[in-house]
């Protein structure tokens, strides 16, 4: 049934900043757990049973399988309870859900990964697939953030930014609040850990535009910023993938509130997104 | 049987025993018969032993007296919740209905003859037209043809009078409109007149109220909620969601993507105007939202002006 939704027990809690928390989940049901199959971009909704849903991206990324991954900031109602949850317990899931990015169309090329704050979350899905398959030339990591304390996954940005050349993988860091351990990560990283905002580190770098996709994921106020960054550098709007939220409750096409655009064309950010290229925001009013 | 009923000023459809309840000449229902099928309120799941159980089933109803315009909007309704992945709710019921069609005049509200939802060819089992000695009836689907066939001895051949009668009430009907959209390129005008100053003086007049979206047989936005019954039972429930409200595009962090009236305004303008090669206007003319704004904004004008505006 289209709105029912799945067991799923929650293996691990891990908390990564003072308001997100990572959840490691598995479906009770074994046979659900092997045939569950997602896209780097796409979402799931989250039942809290008596309490309610809400929807989250996947974070972790389908070449690793028999679990998947949650990254929830603690906003509301909802993911205040969600917080609360402990190993053992169990949620409801049903999805997956939206169009994810196009993965195999993107092959070959160069990867620039633009993420602002919480949108690390979906495009850590994408850099983990990218890393696993090893079938993107190049991979870059853009990572605007308020304060190292808020930095998402901070181990593993880290550990990118130490050995990631290795691996053809080019993290940059820029960050807003000036602590002691952001200073001492620049020093050490200086020029690709500064201080300002995820547009900085555009700075100095030029793509391959005929072989190069960009993909951002951020708070609504940056895409139009790093949008611009892009085309400057004549990256056309086919290549810049964008994914969006908008207040979700059927996740389906059918209640309506994630429609975007105006008469000519009307989008549903549920199912004809979450991601659009910019393209798509061109023709389509209200997108971004 | 559920058929439109006379209550104070107003008509709604109701349930029905005998003929002499219903209002055959009735204009439109404050609710169309989409409350039939996509609920003002509406229980979806029921949390018994911590799992959610499908709600009860549904009651097969009949709806008689249903107008042209009401039926092309149940199929702009069906276009959405009968699409992948279809709307177990909403497909139930409408499985378990019978819909049958009746003429109608138009008032001064009515436009649905410039949006070619004043005649319905399919989206009924059985049409009415009102004749000066009976009615002439069509038939719309298989279910239908069953109950023509099963109720035989209430139909006669058709005469050429009674074809003449059809065709003068219909000719005097379609003289009868006092509203007239001009849908000419309307979405591309529409979309032409964003920043048009007809919005923002509407905005002011608008009450957000959201009264338009609650009337309109095609409007269907829902929000959904968890209630407790008792400590151990709690209901998934869902309701009529209405775009002129400030929650509808609100999300976390307190950003709103459609933060003011004059956003909202506009958006239900470009949602009904909203042109689907396949399923036409989102918006079927049935002058609902007219009647029932309390700030007697009129639809048409707001789009004539609009136009206007442009030129
Ligand atoms: C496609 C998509 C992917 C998302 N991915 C993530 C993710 O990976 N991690 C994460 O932490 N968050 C993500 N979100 C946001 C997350 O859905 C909201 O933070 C969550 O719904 C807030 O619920 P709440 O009950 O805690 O807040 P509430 O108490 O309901 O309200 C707090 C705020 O959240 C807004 N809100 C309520 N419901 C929704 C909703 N369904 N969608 C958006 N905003 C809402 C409210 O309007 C309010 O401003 C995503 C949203 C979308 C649409
Ligand atoms: S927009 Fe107004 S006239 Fe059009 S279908 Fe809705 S209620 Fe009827
Ligand atoms: S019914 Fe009238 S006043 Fe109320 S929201 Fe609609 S247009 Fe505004
Ligand atoms: S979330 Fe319901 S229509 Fe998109």
């Amino acid at each position: 049934m289209t709105f029912q939704t799945h067991d799923a027990r929650i293996l691990e809690v891990k908390e990564l900043t003072s308001r997100e928390k990572l959840f490691t989940l598995r479906f009770v049901d074994p046979e659900l757990n092997r045939s569950f199959k997602y896209k780097p971009g796409q979402f799931v909704i989250v039942d809290i049973r008596g309490f309610g849903e809400f929807p989250i991206s996947l974070c972790s990324t389908p070449t690793r399988e028999g679990y998947f991954q949650l990254c929830v900031r603690r906003v509301g109602r909802m993911t205040k309870y969600m917080h609360k949850l402990k190993e053992g317990d169990i949620v409801g899931i049903r999805g997956p859900y939206g169009n994810g990015f196009p993965m195999e169309k993107m092959e070959g090329s160069t990867l620039v990964l633009v993420a602002g704050g919480l949108g690390m979350a979906p495009l850590r899905s994408v850099l983990w697939y990218a890393l696993d398959t090893g079938k993107y030339e190049k991979i870059y990591l853009f990572y605007g953030t308020k304060a190292y304390e808020d930095i998402l996954f901070r181990d593993e940005v880290i550990h990118l930014l130490k050995h990631g050349e290795d691996m053809n993988c080019h993290v940059k860091l820029a960050y807003e609040v000036e602590t002691p351990s952001c200073i001492y990560l620049e020093k050490g990283y200086s020029p690709r850990v500064c201080k300002g905002v995820v547009t900085d580190l555009f700075r100095g770098e030029t793509f391959d535009v005929e072989n190069t996709y960009a993909l951002i994921c951020g708070p609504p106020v940056m895409y139009k910023y790093v949008i611009k960054e892009l085309l400057d550098r004549k990256l056309s709007p086919g290549r810049i993938y964008m994914t969006l939220e908008r207040r979700m409750r059927c996740g389906v096409g059918k209640c309506g509130h994630c429609i975007v655009g105006t008469s000519t064309s009307i989008k549903y950010v549920c199912k004809d997104g979450p991601v659009f290229t910019y393209w798509d925001a061109l023709s389509t009013r209200g997108l971004i | 049987m559920y058929a439109p009923v006379k209550k104070g000023n107003i008509y709604s459809f109701q349930h029905v025993e005998k003929p002499s309840e219903i209002a055959f000449d009735y204009t439109r229902t404050m609710l169309p018969p989409k409350k039939f099928f996509v609920r003002p309120k509406d229980e979806m799941l029921r949390l018994k032993g911590g799992k959610w159980e499908e709600s009860n089933g549904v009651e097969p109803i009949v709806l008689f007296g249903v107008h042209s315009c009401d039926i092309h909007g149940l199929e702009i309704l069906d276009k959405v919740y009968l699409d992948e992945p279809v709307d177990p709710y909403y497909k139930k019921r409408r499985e378990n209905s019978i819909i049958i069609g009746m003429s109608c005049m138009p008032d001064e509200y009515c436009f649905c003859k410039s949006l070619g939802t004043d005649f319905a060819m399919h989206g009924f089992d059985l049409f009415l037209h009102e004749l000066p000695d009976g009615w002439l009836v069509r038939v719309g689907s298989v279910k239908g043809h069953e109950i023509a066939w099963e109720n035989e001895e209430l139909f006669e051949e058709l005469t050429e009078e009674d074809m003449r009668n059809f065709r003068e009430f219909e000719e005097k009907r379609a003289n009868s409109f006092k509203k007239h959209l001009n849908k000419e390129g309307l979405e591309d005008m529409l979309d032409l007149a964003f920043n048009s100053p007809v919005w923002k003086k509407y905005e002011k007049i608008c009450l957000g109220c959201g009264n338009c979206n609650m009337v309109c047989p095609t409007c269907r936005c829902y929000e959904v909620c968890d209630l407790w019954m008792n400590a151990y039972e709690a209901v998934r429930v869902r309701r009529y969601d209405s775009c002129f409200m400030e929650s509808h595009g609100l999300v976390a962090g307190g950003h709103n993507f459609r933060p003011t009236r004059l956003d909202r305004f506009r958006h239900r303008y470009y949602c009904k105007s909203y042109f689907d090669p396949s399923a036409g206007f989102n918006c079927v003319g049935c002058g609902r939202c007219d009647e029932f704004c309390p700030a007697k904004i009129e639809h048409v004008k707001v789009l004539d002006e609009v136009r206007e505006g442009l030129q």
